[in-house]
């Protein structure tokens, strides 16, 4: 397996975010260059970073150690704080097409997005008057504020995205009109439509969406629920409904879910969220018929069982009279949706069942030429990333479609494989850091975003706790078989071959040690190149020499052990922090007395007191060589200190 | 593989000193393998000449590269450059690379920054220990592969010697007693009797020097 195996968080993202990139980037402090990798994919880090469902999580061989890293929050965290950061890169326009984007939701407006930082004029259609489709009028503010999603809607109308709201196709314009004024367009509506269950009575007041409810709740308005609500459903908008009616005061909030939490679509934490806010979940019950007279009352209930058919599946079927009622002043039905798309009439020839547009490919291709579609109006519904993932599909096969270019080809990346147990139990645990949430109490009362963010101490300490997967050994042609790396590697990973050792890349760990050990120099660390390395050193030197010619000094230090915001010490020119120390070769320690420096201090950590395995062991060694050195060259060898902290 | 050395600096420098522009070149085989001659130390000795050159009114100038094999002349094409531009070559090699350069660049000098010490292995503990003298004339078959003519001080071929004690040898304690090694093997293969044999002395006129084998090319 090569070196460019990609991590398997890598691989489960749907828009291939580098998250070894950033979260390596956040464990230095480094916040800005964290942005700036996940921004280079995605133009909703705010969302992502709060709503994601984190296929990458799920993923992470983290979790085979103890907890997988907790990458959602620390994609929220390094959006939040650059939030004030304005350094939009703008480009173009280079191409005289435009393009017209129907629907304002995460996959039109990455589409946008990508298409506008591609170089086309693009012009965003949005029925509503505000864009963000489910982002602002779906998910309610505790989940997701909605000046977030605006900040990352900003960003993308900077880029000279137009954006024309109140704009409905089929009512304000349609494909024909548009394609008359535009070279391609992505058709991306959202499925809004709400389903209703087969059962008498849901036209009574009282039985509302849950669409149309958070839609009126998110413009400050307030449905009457009365004392007690049951919602219908077990998706996350069913969840969601159920807290937006905790926090405007409902005393008796209950899901009637027909199946159990195994196979909710909404996480457990979802659930356990809303159950310590006082919401009641009833499993394996559905609604036989809504009952009331003007107005709903209650609502005629079955048992469901489980029952197994001759091809082995589940099938859900009512429990024999097993009928109940459930008391209700309020009925909000969340059990799916369809896009709306049936008073659309030139769409017509490229609709699908349900409401859907038939695409040919994962590229939105359609039937018609120039026409594209994506998001959750060709899937139905899915989720917020899948969304953005299908509008950069589209934009890059709008992009192949103008300039006439082949269609891009898909590529499976190779992905790193899991952990040997027998690596596992020499990784020390360390659990993952949890977030601050709003005391129930207060959280209940309002719509303040109950997750608070991580501070900075937990997002470096959280971040520090990956892997760095696959950014470990690299062996070049340069080896000489000599085969110390499988003498030295505190993990026994590289292993003697037929002729040249091996490291297994999806076992590396990247501390780094063979590469110092190395005589011919033929190993290379991804995490920490020695291109890097020599660079990083270089600009110190140079630093120090500005700063305090001859008397100059040069610190290097464990960032593991010292890293915070950055404007602290260690953020010193002079200070060179290392992924561990002791993979810092002893031509580092050399090299600033050769420029003519008068000292190097090393901060190492205490023994037992490491990131890695080993690392005082080596740490002497080299400080020892590099001091026998210095004395042979003339030197005093205390210039270079080792102080343990 | 032949195991070296790196000289002291002070002798290393002493060899340089009325040289400026000097080339360091190690080697890829041997002495990289024992961890003292390859491009590692190739540009850490650079380093040290350079701090230790650095109250020279006029300064050294370094340059270093690691061929692959150093006694083979066809690789040394590569830095005939390297050497024009050179006023002196310290080699990172055995002895055999050192005159290899020496006979390639005829009208420069080479100076060896190594001592070469011997034929030897690792023992996986950071040390290499000399396990061949190249005497000519092997006897390994009599001896369950362990060489006394090496690994016992005194190449006794009929051993052990009074010397030895708690397996130790008496020229040095820390050296297992070569004998006692064979006596072992041979029980364990069972050849135990084969020691009552007295081995004959060496044909030493099969080590004679210069030596030279016929591959027939």
């Amino acid at each position: 397996m090569s070196i460019t195996a990609m991590p398997p968080c890598q691989a489960a993202c749907p828009i291939r975010t580098d998250v070894r990139g950033y979260v390596y980037a956040i464990s230095k402090g480094d916040v800005s260059e964290a942005i700036r990798i996940i921004r280079e994919v995605n133009p909703f880090p705010s969302v992502c970073g709060r709503i994601c469902t984190r296929a990458c999580e799920s993923a992470c061989r983290r979790g085979q150690i103890d907890e997988p890293i907790a990458i959602a929050s620390l994609k929220r965290f390094a959006s939040d704080e650059t939030m004030e950061q304005k350094d939009i890169f703008k480009t173009g326009p280079y191409y005289t097409e435009k393009i017209a984007i129907v629907g304002g939701g995460p996959s039109g407006l990455t589409a946008a997005h990508d298409l506008a930082l591609l170089g086309y004029n693009v012009v965003v259609y949005e029925a509503h008057d505000e864009l963000g489709g489910m982002m602002t009028r779906g998910v309610p503010e505790y989940r997701l504020p909605k000046n977030v999603v605006m900040n990352d809607i900003e960003r993308i109308l900077s880029l000279g995205v137009e954006a024309r709201t109140n704009t409905a196709l089929g009512k304000d314009i349609t494909v024909d009109e548009l394609m008359k004024e535009y070279q391609a367009v992505f058709i991306a509506l959202g499925s809004e439509k709400s389903l209703f269950p087969k059962c008498r009575g849901i036209e009574l007041p009282g039985v509302i969406t849950a669409v149309e409810f958070l839609k009126q709740v998110s413009r400050g308005q307030r449905p009457y629920l009365g004392q007690k609500v049951v919602i219908i459903g077990g998706g996350h908008t069913a969840i969601d409904a159920a807290r937006t009616c905790i926090r405007l005061g409902s005393p008796d909030v209950t899901v009637l879910y027909r199946r159990t939490i195994n196979e909710m679509p909404a996480g457990r934490i979802e659930v356990e969220e809303a159950e310590s806010e006082g919401v009641k979940f009833r499993y394996l019950s559905a609604p036989l018929e809504f009952i009331g007279r003007g107005r709903i009352e209650k609502i005629r209930c079955t048992e469901m069982r489980f029952v197994a058919d001759e091809s082995r599946r589940r099938r859900l079927v009512p429990v024999e009279d097993s009928e109940f009622e459930v008391m209700a002043d309020a009925v909000i039905l969340a059990i799916g949706y369809n896009p709306r798309t049936d008073d659309i009439k030139d769409i017509e020839k490229i609709s699908g069942k349900r409401g859907t547009i038939v695409v040919k490919d994962d590229t939105g291709t359609t039937n018609l030429k120039g026409v594209f579609a994506g998001g959750d109006v060709v899937s139905g519904p899915m989720s917020v990333i899948d969304a953005i993932a299908s509008g950069k599909r589209a934009a890059i096969a709008i992009h192949r479609y103008l300039r006439s270019l082949p269609p891009k080809e898909n590529e499976e990346p190779t992905v790193l494989k899991p952990l040997d147990e027998k690596i596992i139990p020499l990784i020390e645990k360390r659990p993952q850091q949890k977030m601050a949430q709003l005391p129930v109490e207060e959280r209940i009362k309002n719509f303040d975003e109950v997750n608070l963010g991580f501070t900075w101490e937990q997002a470096i300490s959280e971040a520090q706790r990956c892997l760095n997967c696959g950014a470990g050994a690299e062996i070049s042609d340069e080896c000489v078989s000599c085969l110390n790396c499988v003498r030295v590697c505190p993990y026994n990973v590289p292993v003697a071959s037929e002729y040249k050792p091996k490291i297994d890349i999806s076992q590396c760990q990247a501390c780094g040690i063979c590469a110092s050990e190395c005589p011919a120099l033929a190993i290379d660390i991804k995490l920490d190149t020695k291109e890097q390395s020599i660079i990083k050193l270089q600009n110190a030197i140079n630093s120090a020499k500005n700063i305090s010619g001859n008397n100059s000094e040069i610190e290097f230090y464990c960032q593991y052990k010292k890293i915070g915001k950055p404007g602290t010490e260690t953020s010193k020119e002079t200070s060179i922090g290392k992924p561990c120390i002791a993979r810092i070769d002893i031509s580092q320690f050399i090299k600033p007395f050769e420029e003519g420096c008068k000292k190097v201090k090393i901060l190492a950590c205490k023994d037992n007191d490491c990131h890695f395995k080993e690392c005082n062991k080596w740490l002497n060694k080299h400080v020892n060589e590099a001091k026998r050195i210095l004395k042979e060259s003339g030197l005093d060898p205390e210039q270079l200190t080792v102080v343990y902290e | 593989m032949v195991i070296a050395e790196i000289k002291s600096l002070a002798d290393i420098n002493e060899m340089i000193k009325s040289f400026r522009k000097i080339f360091i070149v190690g080697c890829g085989e041997c002495v990289s393998v024992c961890l003292t001659g390859g491009q590692k130390q190739v540009e850490l000795l650079s380093s040290a000449l350079r701090i230790s050159g650095r109250n020279d009114k006029e300064k050294r100038i370094l340059k270093g590269k690691t061929i692959s094999r150093q006694c083979e002349p066809k690789f040394l094409e590569q830095i005939n450059k390297d050497i024009e531009e050179s006023d002196a070559v310290l080699s990172m090699a055995c002895g055999a690379g050192v005159q290899t350069l020496s006979e390639k660049f005829r009208k420069i000098p080479v100076f060896p920054a190594m001592d070469t010490k011997f034929i030897g292995v690792s023992d996986e503990a950071g040390n290499f220990i000399e396990m061949c003298s190249a005497c000519g004339d092997c006897i390994l078959s009599l001896t369950g592969g362990i060489c006394p003519v090496t690994r016992c001080p005194k190449g006794l071929l009929n051993g052990p010697c009074g010397g030895s004690k708690n397996g130790k040898c008496e020229a040095n304690p820390e050296t297992p007693c070569a004998w006692l090694l064979i006596y072992e093997k041979m029980k364990e293969l069972n050849k135990l009797e084969e020691l009552k044999n007295i081995n004959n002395p060496k044909d030493w006129s099969k080590n004679m020097r210069p030596g030279k084998v016929k591959a027939g090319i």
